[in-house]
Order: structure tokens, then C-alpha cells, then sequence
């Protein structure tokens, strides 16, 4: 019999009938009563002065109810790094300047979506082109143009972590490669466009924003930022949610210029973005330039390693100073590194920004440091996988001031890998490798630049008198599955099934705050604060059960199968349901509440706990059309005690689908900051088909920081994805990558490079 | 979500005459036939076309067809879609060929919308059903009011995205002639995400002599390495009269790359896509080569 009776049991999830019925709504279906359609205009110069904007033409356009440039809006700054007050840069219009090709100016609301739109072609804008910068590189220079006036060689944000001596080191070391890369932007995709419907209430002064977000308070925190109100009379509703990916933390101009546009008609207004606007004006994963320098012992052992990153950062900030820090910290996992040294500079330029994409942090350093890794290990003759297990940590392992690694089976998954590996795949034949990347990554980050006064996840739960229970919190399920671990962790605390729950999630005005869905915290920071507050609950009932068996204050309890009974004689114990009822009772008819919380203390610099794990993929290149296929893929993955072994495969599949784009075809190619593949004709997506088969194993182990001792699973493994594709390349034939996005023709290029260097070299020997 | 905002005025026929008297009213004006809109949807929402007509014919009796006799060969109407091309038991037995075409197609979803004839009236120049049509020596039926011609399919395609379809016509059958003996033809077209748009495909037909030794005939059709997709005439030259070996073969296939002018874009070069339709037509050459010897 197993510890639990509803974790880590394969439950489907909680949300799936409403969603394969099209039940489930999402706030692009929702519509209320005498709604209008708001729509924005956008720039179509990166970098230009506003000099005058004419509305009249629109306005008087019939079915239009109000046109509003930036003049009319309450021009709050907003942003997700709140505590740094000038890191506050989106706005809802653009006043003075606009900094990036559909960088919104003006808005309108309309009885129709096609009168919206329409009403956007009467609007005249006069602009005066300004010089624009594209390129991290080049804006850093002194006469590059500036892309916010207060922000001197548009430096958005810098980052320095250092521990040991890394001079020393690499001045002893045996062996020492620089590698320079060049990573791609990736876009993420969610099926739901970002969309918003915002209802003021002129009597109250009270405003209701439905969205589709990962964070309800932080739409909550920035409304309140950018309309100047107070955060308490905005209330937030996130119905479900079609996809997230990282690209839904910030607060974006659909919901604040629906709020405002309802603000001046009075009626509610909707403002959803088309593809093209999803693609070309919402957040990306960032390009960025990386400069590794590694240092090992002829061992292959790492005794100093130092990074640069510089970010193209975009026009505005979002989480993307955040992505810059976490670089700095991923790249280093999950290895012991005795000296290290990390530089990385985000910069401010014309384009749209870039953000805190799944796995962020970690997607693009790894890319580097692992096919780095792959070529020092070729160097020095050692083993790919057993270089990464003279490197990887044992638990405890603390990086000086940054981060401690509490449960950790990393080493045990590189033991599993190297047996599995050779019974899978005994034979590799001609163009075929296999490639592996080593990996970790945080259970929801520790870090508070959002300036939340409030615990980082809470939860209130409300047992009623038939023994059902309301659960309440604002965590995001935005997809990953969370409403259904929320349920599981409830129910197993209390012992009773997931029926008996029901949720309450994700809305400002019902519940407790939580910081929402990115970082992979939702199942240990609300699983902890859920925890809490079942457990409140549970002492109740076992408070009750001991008066009702005149049991010895020694016993211990436990709530299982919907009965509280002695642990060592299961016989002696009472039904949950009369409990609850008996429990009311004595409390003067009110029923049990219980109110849980957790914030992180003593934790590091980065997160409580981490997962972490080994990918190895199979794949195979054709020669002579460079096309790459990559065949299998393998996961052996510490993912601490799995909550949902259902939900945790999904996410992982998710990962390595959005990895292998990442690593393959995703990409964001730009002229003079226009996109050249808004849509989906132009920018492939892997389809069914092109998905390799997926194998994965777990080493459980038991995290004290999480819930039943639960770590994520929902975006390490994206990171591996790319880098094990390319050492599988490397190993098959030889060719070497600086980027991602291994299109046929730069990887036909990379063989011909090899094959001229092996030919110049055996023409030497002779 | 992007949404068609230009007005345009909607137009139904119900019989290929309706329609032909429509097409020959509004010769002069802007206008454009809808059948499964796979892709003028599109180009309209982006307002790369703003008809001022458009004229459906969806709902046009007798144009729905894939039939067949061992005498004219596969007739295909203008209104079959993708997807019934594909599953139709009589492309799976006589043109199989077809139908490995037709699985790569987008998706199944645009392919139970999307019909064969509307995909050669857009004439993007990676169309994948041209160059099976091609190698095949299929025609084309023009019919106008009171007229109809004939068009081989490698003339069909004028230009990026034109036609020979002049105002006032209308694109109504596919024929394809019956596979004469000893032959084998082969298509594939090449793109990093299955059922995207040609980098470049190739089709190539073979037919061999009694003794399956020399070959007689072949008919080789790219796609996606010029404005239109074409028929690599001098890489055919090459491979009539000989026994095929793969050095004859190499050579077919860099005869067809040199016949291509294919164009850059943000997916690949010019120089990959002519070398990529090379490879191809080899080797699509020799699995052609193959069903031959075994036809």
C-alpha cells in the first residue's frame, strides 16, 4: 500500500470534460451585455516622435464610441519589476515616442470589431522618424540612439554573480575553451491570443478585468499602477486559460486600454489581439550574444568557468531583467564549479521585448554551456555522459551566496541514463548520434522584484456541512494542470476524494493572493500554502475524532479514505462526513476554515528546490539536405515526489516539443525591426509528426521545501531539448553549432565546414 | 482572428452555366472564385486581395468527381478536395503517387476544405499537387461561356500566383492520361515540418522498355525553385535512351538543378534550393526507376 491515496496516482485532469465539451470558457468567448470591440492602432516605424495624432475622422465614424490617444489615458507607468520604480516603462499609449514597430498610439471602441478596425484606418498620426537600434552590440555604443531617454547606453539592467577565484583557476587549468554563440528569439505561441474585457462600474468607481493571464495580481498590481487607482478597487478574474508558455506575466496594453475605454463609454469593452499582434507585439524568448569560457583538469573536471550574456532586451522590460539574472544561475547547473564568474547586460532597443518564456533563464546558457561541454569532452577524450557525472553535484551542494540544492538525484538519473541508454539503443548506425544535456531548474523563484506585500501563495479552504470543500486561492491554472494538483493536494491532507473539492480559482476579489503561474511555483508555493491550510482543517477534525473516541493524547491520527482513525489501529475511527458535522456543531454553526500560506525564507538568492535530471536524444542527419531528425528522445528526471504522474508526462512532452522548436525551427528573423514571419505559414511550429517518441523515468526524490515532497515539472526539461539534439549532430557527424535553430541549409553548411577541416587535416598528416 | 473588414459583393452559382454567365458578366470586374477558400481567405484577411466580387462555387452540382476509365485515364472536378483525392480508392490503385502527394499537404483539416484545382488557380510556385501533375502529363480543362480549352499542366502556371485562366474563365477538370506499361513515378517534396510548403519536390516519371532495360520515356516536374513550378526538360533528355544507372542519374539530377531559378526567402537560399531539388530528383529518380522495373 502506498504512503498516499491520491498522490502520485495518474489523475486525469479536473478541467478535461469541460474542456474537450467546449464547455470550459475562456475570456476570448465571453461576451456581456452592450460589450464594445476595441481595437489599437501601432506604429509602424520602431523609433519615431509622435508630432500630432487626428482622431476626428474616426470618431465620427458610425457604430464608434470613443477614440483615446495617450493624452486621455490616467498615464500610469507600469511593469513586474515594481520595486525598481523606473523599471516601470510599458504604458498604455505611447505619448512622446513610440519605440517599436506596433508600439500602441491610439485606441478605439466600437459597436463592432470590423467598425473598430475600420476606424483605425481614419486615425492620422504624424510621425518623425528617429535613428533606431536593433541590436544589443550596437546599442551599448555611444552614439547609439536612445531608446528611453533616462536609461544612458540604453543599459536596461546588469548582472554580476562571482564566487571563488576564477582568475587563479583558469590559470592553473589544464585545459580551457572560449566558445562565442549567437541564440535566436523564439516566440511562444499560446493557442489563446492575449485578450481582455474590462467592465468599469461608473456609481462604485470599481473596475472588473477578465484575462487571459498567469497572474492575476500582477494584472491587478499594474492596473492599479497604470490607472491610478487603488489596487483594491480592481478586481481580476482568470477564467481558463489557452496557453501561457511564459508569454502571459505581464500586463499588457489589451487590458489596461479596455479598462480605460470602459472608463470613458461606460460599457464594458474586449480587446482581443489578432495573430499578427500576438506575434509582432507580445513578449518572445530574447535573443541574446553568449561568451563561455571553461575551464577543466585533464580529468575532465570543472575548475572555473565564466560567462557573458548580453540580451536584446526590446523596448520595455516586462521579466525580462529577471530572465538576465536567472541566466547567470542556470548555466551553472546542476554542476559543481568551484570559480565562477557571470556578466550579462540586457539592453534596451527597437524591437518588441523580450520576456520570461517556460524555462526561463535557462533555455538559451544551457544551449551553450552543454554543446560547449560536449566539444571540451571530445578534446579530452572522455565520455559525453561521463563527463557529466564527474561534474554533477551530490545533495547539499551550495553555490557560495546563490543557491543550495536540498534533495538532489542528479547523480543517480546519470546512473539510470547510462544503463538505459545501452539497453535502448545497443546499435547507432551511420549519421546517427546520441547526444545528452544535463539539467536543473527552480520551483518557483525567491525573488521579489514585484514588491508584493503579501505572502507569495495563499489559499483559504471552507468545509460545509455534507462534507464538501471550497477551495479558494488566486493561483493560476493556465494549462500545466495546477487546478488538478491544487485538488489533489487538498483532498490527500484531508483525506477525502477529489469530488469532494470544488475550486475557486484564480480571482482577486475571492481569495488570498498568489503571485500566479511562472517559475514552475504553483505546485510547491500553493501546494504549501493549500497544505496549510488542510492541514488547520484536519486538526479540527482530529481535535474532534479524539474527544469522540476518548483516545490517549499519544495516539497519532490520520485522515484517509474519508475517515479519521489511529494510525496503528486503522478499526478505531469516525467518518469524515459525520466529523464535519459534528465539528460545525461545536462551532456554533460555522463551518471549518482554514487559511494557508507560504513565502520562502532561508532559501538562497533563486528557489526553494529544484528539479533536475539528464535528456539524452537519438538522432539522425541526411548529408546531403542537412535536414536533422531527431529520433528518440530519453528523460531520466528528479522531479521530487510527482503529484500528478498524468500531468507531469503532458508537461514534459510540452517541453521537449517547445525545446525541439527552440533547437530546430523556431525563430524570429527581423529587418529594421519589422517581423518577417508573423504567422503561422511562416513560423513552423513541429507538428505531430514531427514529434520523436518520448521516454521518461523518474528517480524520486523527497523534497522538504514542497508539498509531499514535490518539485516541479514543467519546465526543465525544455532547456535539454535543443543542446542534446545538437551534440547528437556533434557526435553523428562532427558538426559544430553557435545557435540554435538548426534550419537544413546551416546545418548542410556546418558538415561541408567539417568536412573541409577533416580533409585539410588529413592532407597535413600527409 | 484577423478579420475581413473590405465590403465585397457575394455571388453564388448553382450549375457550371450559372457560374460561366456570371464569369462572363463580370469579366471586367475584380472579382475572384471561391471554392474551399483555403487561400483567399487568407489573402483577403491580410488584404493582399480585396475583390469586389466574389463568386462561390461551392454549391456548383457535378464538379464534386474523381472518376476513372482504363481509356481517358483519372478525370478530377473542381470542386474534389484534397482529401477525397487522397482517399479516393482509384487514386490508391492507378496513382498512387497522388496520394502520397496528397498525405503531405498541410493538414487534414485544410485538406477537407482545400480542393486540387484551387490549389493550382493560387499558384504559389511550391503547389505540391504540379509537379506529380507534370511528370504524369496531365491537362487542364479552361471552360468559358460556350468554350473550352486545354491546357498541359506545366503551361498552366504562368507566373507567381497567375495562371493561363483569363478573365471570364474558369479551371473545371484534371485529366490524367493512363500510365502507359513499365512505368513508375515518384514524388517528394522537402520541408523541415511535415506538410509545410516545398523548399523544393520534385516528380519524376519513368517508363522503361519491354525488357525493362532502356528507358523510353521520363518526365521530370520541380516545384518551389522558380516562380512557377516547372518541367525539367533537359534533365529528362539525359535519362531517354539509356540504361539508368546512378551515375546517369546524378546526372539527370544536376541537369534539373541547372534548369531551376529558384528564389531566397527567410527559409532557405536560392543556392540550397537548387542544389535541394537536385538531390531530390535523383533521388526520386530511383524509387521511380524502381516501380518501373517492378510495374
Amino acid at each position: 500500500m502506498s504512503e498516499y491515496s491520491i498522490i502520485g496516482k495518474p489523475t486525469p485532469n479536473v478541467d478535461g470534460p469541460a474542456k474537450v465539451t467546449g464547455e470550459a470558457r475562456y475570456t476570448i468567448d465571453m461576451t456581456l451585455p452592450h460589450m464594445l470591440y476595441g481595437k489599437l492602432l501601432r506604429s509602424p516605424y520602431p523609433h519615431a516622435r509622435i508630432l500630432s495624432i487626428d482622431t476626428s475622422a474616426a470618431e465620427k465614424l458610425p457604430g464608434v464610441k470613443a477614440v483615446i490617444t495617450g493624452k486621455d489615458t490616467p498615464g500610469g507607468k507600469w511593469g513586474l519589476w515594481r520595486r525598481f520604480r523606473e523599471l516601470s516603462d510599458q504604458q498604455a499609449l505611447a505619448t512622446d515616442k513610440v519605440r517599436f514597430i506596433g508600439d500602441p498610439v491610439a485606441a478605439v471602441a466600437a459597436t463592432t470589431e470590423e467598425i473598430a478596425e475600420r476606424a483605425l484606418d481614419l486615425i492620422e498620426v504624424d510621425y518623425e522618424p528617429l535613428p533606431a537600434v536593433f541590436d544589443p552590440i550596437e546599442a551599448i555604443k555611444d552614439d547609439a540612439p536612445m531608446v528611453h531617454e533616462d536609461f544612458p547606453s540604453n543599459i536596461n539592467a546588469t548582472r554580476h554573480i562571482e564566487w571563488g577565484d576564477v582568475d587563479a583557476a583558469f590559470a592553473k587549468a589544464d585545459y580551457i575553451r572560449e566558445d562565442r554563440f549567437v541564440l535566436e528569439a523564439a516566440h511562444p505561441c499560446a493557442m489563446e491570443v492575449h485578450n481582455s474585457l474590462a467592465s468599469y462600474d461608473k456609481g462604485t468607481g470599481r473596475l472588473t478585468v477578465w484575462t487571459s493571464t498567469g497572474s492575476p495580481y500582477f494584472v491587478q498590481q499594474n492596473l492599479a499602477d497604470a490607472l491610478k487607482m487603488r489596487e483594491g478597487d480592481i478586481r481580476v478574474i482568470k477564467p481558463h486559460v489557452g496557453g501561457h508558455f511564459g508569454g502571459k506575466n505581464s500586463t499588457m496594453p489589451d487590458s489596461v486600454n479596455a479598462a480605460i475605454l470602459s472608463m470613458k463609454t461606460g460599457r464594458p469593452v474586449k480587446i482581443v489581439f489578432n495573430r499578427d499582434e500576438e506575434f509582432t507585439t507580445t513578449e518572445h524568448r530574447t535573443a541574446q550574444h553568449m561568451a563561455l569560457k571553461l575551464g577543466l583538469k585533464k580529468n575532465g573536471e570543472i575548475v572555473a568557468f565564466e560567462v557573458k550574456a548580453m540580451t536584446n532586451g526590446g523596448a520595455y522590460t516586462g521579466l525580462g531583467a529577471t530572465t538576465l539574472y536567472l541566466t547567470g544561475t542556470f548555466i551553472t547547473m546542476p554542476y559543481k564549479i568551484p570559480n565562477y564568474r557571470y556578466d550579462g547586460v540586457r539592453t534596451y532597443t527597437n524591437i518588441v521585448w523580450g520576456t520570461s518564456i517556460r524555462g526561463f533563464g535557462s533555455v538559451p546558457g544551457k544551449y551553450c554551456s552543454e554543446t560547449q561541454l560536449d566539444r571540451a569532452a571530445k578534446d579530452l577524450g572522455i565520455d559525453p555522459l561521463e563527463i557529466r557525472r564527474i561534474n554533477a553535484v551530490a545533495p547539499g551542494y551550495t553555490a557560495p551566496g546563490q543557491y543550495t540544492f536540498e534533495s538532489c538525484g542528479i547523480q543517480p538519473c546519470i546512473e539510470k541514463m547510462a544503463v538505459r541508454v545501452k539497453e535502448k539503443w545497443p546499435k547507432i548506425e551511420q549519421d546517427e548520434g546520441i547526444g545528452y544535456c544535463a539539467f536543473a531548474y527552480m520551483t518557483g523563484g525567491i525573488f521579489n522584484w514585484i514588491d508584493t506585500p503579501y505572502a507569495y501563495s495563499s489559499a483559504h479552504i471552507k468545509v460545509n456541512w455534507d462534507g464538501t470543500v471550497d477551495l479558494y486561492s488566486q493561483a493560476a491554472d493556465v494549462g500545466q494542470g495546477h487546478n488538478t494538483v491544487a485538488a489533489m493536494i487538498c483532498a490527500e491532507e484531508l483525506g477525502i476524494g477529489l469530488d469532494d473539492i470544488r475550486l475557486h480559482m484564480g480571482d482577486t476579489a475571492h481569495a488570498y493572493t498568489d503571485l500566479g503561474a511562472w517559475g514552475s511555483r504553483e505546485t510547491l508555493m500553493n501546494g504549501n500554502a493549500i497544505k496549510d491550510a488542510a492541514a488547520q482543517v484536519k486538526q479540527k477534525l482530529i481535535d474532534i475524532a479524539r474527544m469522540k473516541l476518548g483516545e490517549n493524547i499519544a495516539y497519532d491520527f490520520v485522515a484517509r479514505d474519508k475517515r479519521v482513525f489511529l494510525e496503528l489501529r486503522p478499526e478505531r475511527g469516525v467518518s469524515y462526513y459525520d466529523l464535519v458535522k459534528d465539528a460545525i456543531r461545536h462551532n456554533d454553526g460555522v463551518p471549518l476554515t482554514g487559511t494557508g500560506h507560504y513565502t520562502p525564507h532561508n532559501k538562497g538568492m533563486i528557489s526553494p528546490a529544484y528539479a533536475m535530471g539528464i535528456m539524452a536524444i537519438k538522432a539522425k542527419v541526411d548529408r546531403e539536405t542537412g535536414h536533422v531528425t531527431a529520433q528518440d528522445v530519453l528523460v531520466v528526471h528528479d522531479s521530487g515526489q510527482i503529484i500528478n504522474p498524468l500531468g507531469a508526462r503532458g508537461q514534459t512532452e510540452g517541453c521537449i516539443h517547445m525545446g525541439l522548436g527552440y533547437g530546430l525551427c523556431e525563430e524570429m528573423p527581423m529587418d529594421q525591426g519589422m517581423l518577417l514571419n508573423p504567422e503561422f505559414v511562416d513560423y513552423k511550429i513541429l507538428r505531430t509528426r514531427d514529434m520523436p517518441e518520448i521516454e521518461i523515468m523518474h528517480v524520486p526524490t523527497y523534497e522538504p521545501n514542497g508539498p509531499f515532497g514535490a518539485k516541479e515539472a514543467a519546465e526543465a526539461t525544455i532547456a535539454p531539448a535543443a543542446p542534446s539534439l545538437a551534440n547528437a549532430i556533434y557526435q553523428a557527424c562532427g558538426a559544430e553549432f553557435f545557435s540554435n535553430v538548426l534550419k537544413p541549409e546551416k546545418v548542410l553548411k556546418a558538415i561541408r565546414a567539417k568536412e573541409a577541416q577533416n580533409n585539410a587535416t588529413s592532407q597535413a598528416k600527409k | 482572428m484577423k478579420t475581413i473588414i473590405t465590403d465585397f459583393n457575394y455571388l453564388a452559382a448553382k450549375t457550371l452555366d450559372e457560374a460561366l454567365d456570371l464569369l462572363c458578366k463580370h469579366k471586367d470586374d475584380d472579382y475572384r472564385i471561391i471554392a474551399g477558400g483555403q487561400s483567399l481567405n487568407t489573402a483577403m484577411k491580410h488584404r493582399l486581395l480585396t475583390p469586389e466580387y466574389i463568386l462561390d462555387i461551392k454549391g456548383v452540382a457535378d464538379l464534386d468527381y474523381v472518376r476513372f476509365d482504363e481509356k481517358e485515364g483519372l478525370k478530377i472536378g473542381a470542386l474534389a478536395t484534397h482529401r477525397s483525392v487522397e482517399l479516393s480508392p482509384v487514386v490508391r490503385e492507378k496513382y498512387e503517387v497522388l496520394r502520397e502527394m496528397e498525405e503531405n499537404v498541410a493538414s487534414i483539416e485544410t485538406r477537407n476544405w482545400g480542393t486540387l484545382m484551387g490549389d493550382l488557380c493560387n499558384a504559389d510556385p511550391a503547389v505540391d499537387p504540379a509537379p506529380p501533375l507534370i511528370a504524369l502529363d496531365a491537362e487542364i480543362t479552361v471552360s468559358a461561356k460556350g468554350e473550352e480549352r486545354t491546357v498541359p499542366a506545366e503551361e498552366f502556371a504562368v507566373d507567381f500566383f497567375e495562371t493561363v485562366v483569363q478573365p471570364g474563365e474558369m479551371a473545371t477538370e484534371i485529366r490524367v492520361p493512363p500510365l502507359p506499361p513499365n512505368t513508375g513515378v515518384h514524388f517528394m517534396k522537402y520541408s523541415q515540418i511535415h506538410g509545410d510548403y516545398a523548399l523544393a519536390s520534385a516528380s519524376v516519371l519513368i517508363t522503361l522498355d519491354a525488357a525493362k532495360e532502356q528507358c523510353v520515356n521520363a518526365r521530370i516536374g520541380l516545384g518551389g525553385v522558380g516562380v512557377t513550378p516547372i518541367r525539367a526538360k533537359k534533365a529528362e533528355e539525359v535519362l531517354k535512351g539509356k540504361k539508368i544507372t546512378d551515375e546517369v542519374l546524378a546526372e539527370a539530377a544536376r541537369v534539373a538543378s541547372e534548369e531551376t531559378s529558384p528564389i531566397s526567402g527567410i527559409e532557405a537560399s536560392a543556392d540550397y534550393k537548387r542544389e535541394l531539388a537536385g538531390t531530390l530528383v535523383r533521388r526520386v529518380g530511383k524509387e521511380a526507376l524502381e516501380r518501373a522495373r517492378r510495374a
